[in-house]
């Protein structure tokens, strides 16, 4: 048992009653300053966002006092514009949001990136981003010397993607991080056409990440332009990047020649008999009945029934299976006919 | 000859004569009765009529034969949806237009009126015409008739004229309420800005706002009467844009919302999702303020026709 006396006792605990209020002062000094900044932030709102609304919107002068004075105030313009570029598209307020930030918020940004703390630089790297503050892209370049974390490479990816796109070409075909696909695909999706083109031009070069990634964008950014490209691809020796390629055929709709597609109704990947069998929606069925015919008899059963869905959604669909249905000696095909067919008549 | 024919109607017992004369045309008293209906349903269900009246453009002219031609004439031009008949003077005609405005009623009479200058058969007949905008229910039969028979009376409008009554042409401004449910005070205040500045011929707006779907729920401001423009997004507090519009489209008088749904997804699923739901449209994030000012006004400017 420990033996110690009144008056050491005492002391003890009139050095942690100490502590107490001193860790007690400093959370009501932090709460303090804190209610503070929510206080200025809130006026700031108040009054201004009528103003902030008249000059972007409806054409008034601006008013100096716009100007932010203290960090509450920038985090009130902040979400002041915020809420414009992520709700209103107009090109003469995204102009006017550019210009205004790379006049009176660059000083906060630029301090912020040196901040110690990850949350404070990341903040700033998004409003970079946001905001388009496209003076702080040297500054942004420096940054990037320093030790960063993966995300903040991410956002500078971002951010040179936006105000350089090559320099972004020339930074992510050299980068060491590795993204997961869906990284990659919210990095391309920002590139205009012209810039993400030169993807495929070198497409080889890039890691498999990256290259499904081109395909999948491709797809969704729906460019004629990538129709010819994805077509090249369908010669590829990976089968992963052929399936890809017709699934972005597919998404585009788009199509002007059946040649490069028939090779797939004999492909020995089930994935690509289904896509092809699915991109055969888009060609006219006196085309492609014989193709159909042929997976509607396929041995894997999406295949068979991608078949039979593209066939009935034509006009003449229903009577070609029924067709099919009386001439056929294949039970599993006849089958999925048969249910295909009662499902659409059923509608 | 005209007084005799007046004589005829009035007598009961010599009608069946007057049904070859009449071509089973309606009468003034009878038509009366329906145009009570229809003025209603001008202000109801926004339906412009235009009632057309016809006088031979010389009172002597007007004979049996020409009487005779004129209706069966007329009988044979008008659609299926348009009422003809005979004023109790026996030498007008008029004609109701449903939701038909001025313009397609001075078209009819353009095209009639060429064809009577161009046949031969029809070289007895010239015509005049007066045309009346009907677009509230402010007017009362007999007034109408006698407005027209007025503007048709003096010798100073020519033959195959058209004049006309605007005395009724103007439509009420009517009261459309607007609820913008948004989360974002900042943009909710700028749609609010948006829609109290938008200028609609003939509506007024009267804009409220919640941040959530309970708060507009609760308010009970869409239980009203009146013509309703919901503004939302798809994605709110407490309850979220498709339960507001899964509630909205299951009341009695759903008819009476315009939903315009805004969302930040672009895919086309969501948005067949919505408009199999009922929204009148979709509107994706970010989103040009100008063009949905655009489409709101196309919007209300379909209702009068």
């Amino acid at each position: 048992m420990i033996k110690m006396t009144v008056s050491t006792l005492l002391g003890i605990i009139s050095f942690l009653l100490v502590v107490l209020f001193i860790f007690l002062m400093y959370l009501l000094v932090q709460r303090q300053r804190e209610s503070y900044f929510e206080k200025v932030r809130d006026r700031y709102l108040q009054n201004y966002s009528q103003l902030w609304y008249d000059y972007l919107f409806n054409n008034a002068l601006f008013s100096i006092v716009l100007v932010p004075r203290g960090s509450a105030q920038v985090e009130a313009i902040e979400k002041i514009f915020s809420s414009y570029l992520k709700n209103i598209r107009n090109e003469q307020v995204e102009l006017k949001i550019k210009q205004f930030s790379n006049q009176y918020l660059k000083a906060f940004y630029e301090k912020d990136l040196s901040s110690k703390r990850w949350s404070i630089r990341m903040n700033a790297l998004y409003r970079i981003a946001d905001l388009q503050i496209d003076e702080l892209l040297t500054k942004c370049q420096e940054f990037e010397k320093n030790n960063i974390t993966d995300e903040e490479h991410f956002q500078l990816l971002k951010i040179y993607s936006l105000f350089q796109p090559d320099l972004f070409m020339e930074k992510i075909k050299n980068s060491n991080v590795n993204y997961a696909e869906s990284e990659y695909r919210r990095l391309f999706i920002l590139l205009d056409d012209n810039v993400f083109i030169r993807f495929f031009h070198d497409f080889n070069s890039l890691s498999a990440k990256m290259q499904f990634a081109v395909i999948d964008t491709a797809a969704v950014k729906r460019n004629m332009e990538y129709l010819d490209e994805l077509k090249k691809l369908l010669h590829h020796d990976t089968p992963e990047i052929n399936i890809r390629a017709l699934k972005g055929l597919y998404e585009i709709g788009i199509i002007d020649e059946m040649d490069p597609f028939i090779p797939f109704v004999t492909s020995e990947m089930w994935e690509a008999r289904l896509m092809v069998a699915k991109i055969f929606k888009h060609v006219p069925l006196t085309y492609t009945y014989s193709y159909l015919k042929q997976l509607l008899q396929d041995e894997n059963w999406w295949v068979r029934s991608q078949a039979a869905k593209t066939i009935v959604e034509d006009r003449h669909g229903i009577a070609k299976l029924q067709q099919f249905i009386e001439s056929s000696n294949d039970q599993y095909a006849i089958e999925m006919a048969q249910e295909i067919a009662a499902r659409k008549e059923g509608k | 000859m005209i007084e005799s024919n007046n004589k005829k109607k009035l007598d009961g017992v010599i009608l069946m004569n007057d049904i070859k004369f009449t071509h089973d045309i309606m009468q003034e008293h009878e038509v009366e009765r329906y145009f009570k209906i229809w003025r209603e349903s001008v202000i109801r269900s926004r339906l412009t009529i235009t009632a057309v009246f016809l006088k031979t453009a010389n009172a002597t002219q007007l004979n049996e034969n020409v009487n005779d031609q004129v209706t069966s004439f007329l009988q044979s031009k008008i659609r299926k949806t348009d009422l003809l008949f005979q004023l109790s003077d026996g030498d007008h005609w008029g004609i109701f237009f449903l939701q038909s405005s001025d313009v397609e009623a001075r078209a009819f009479l353009k095209r009639i009126f060429a064809i009577l200058k161009a046949e031969r058969k029809f070289q007895q007949i010239a015509l005049k015409a007066s045309i009346t905008e009907i677009r509230n229910n402010n007017v009362i039969f007999e007034e109408l008739l006698n407005k027209n028979k007025q503007m048709l009376s003096g010798d100073e409008q020519l033959t195959w004229s058209i004049a006309e009554v605007k005395d009724y042409c103007e439509q009420p401004t009517e009261l459309v309420k607007v609820s913008i449910i948004e989360q974002n005070a900042i943009f909710r205040q700028v749609l609010e800005s948006t829609l109290k500045q938008i200028n609609i011929p003939y509506f007024s707006l009267d804009v409220k706002v919640y941040e959530d779907g309970y708060s507009f729920l609760q308010s009970d401001d869409y239980k009203s009467g009146h013509m309703h423009l919901i503004l939302m997004n798809d994605i709110l507090p407490l309850k979220n844009g498709l339960e507001i519009l899964h509630i909205l489209r299951h009341m009695p008088n759903e008819k009476k919302f315009i939903i315009y749904m805004m969302s930040e997804r672009n895919s086309e699923g969501a948005a067949l999702n919505a408009y199999e739901g009922g929204v009148d449209e979709y509107i994706v994030k970010p989103f040009n303020l100008r063009l949905l000012e655009a489409k709101i006004k196309r919007t209300f400017a379909r209702f009068w026709q």
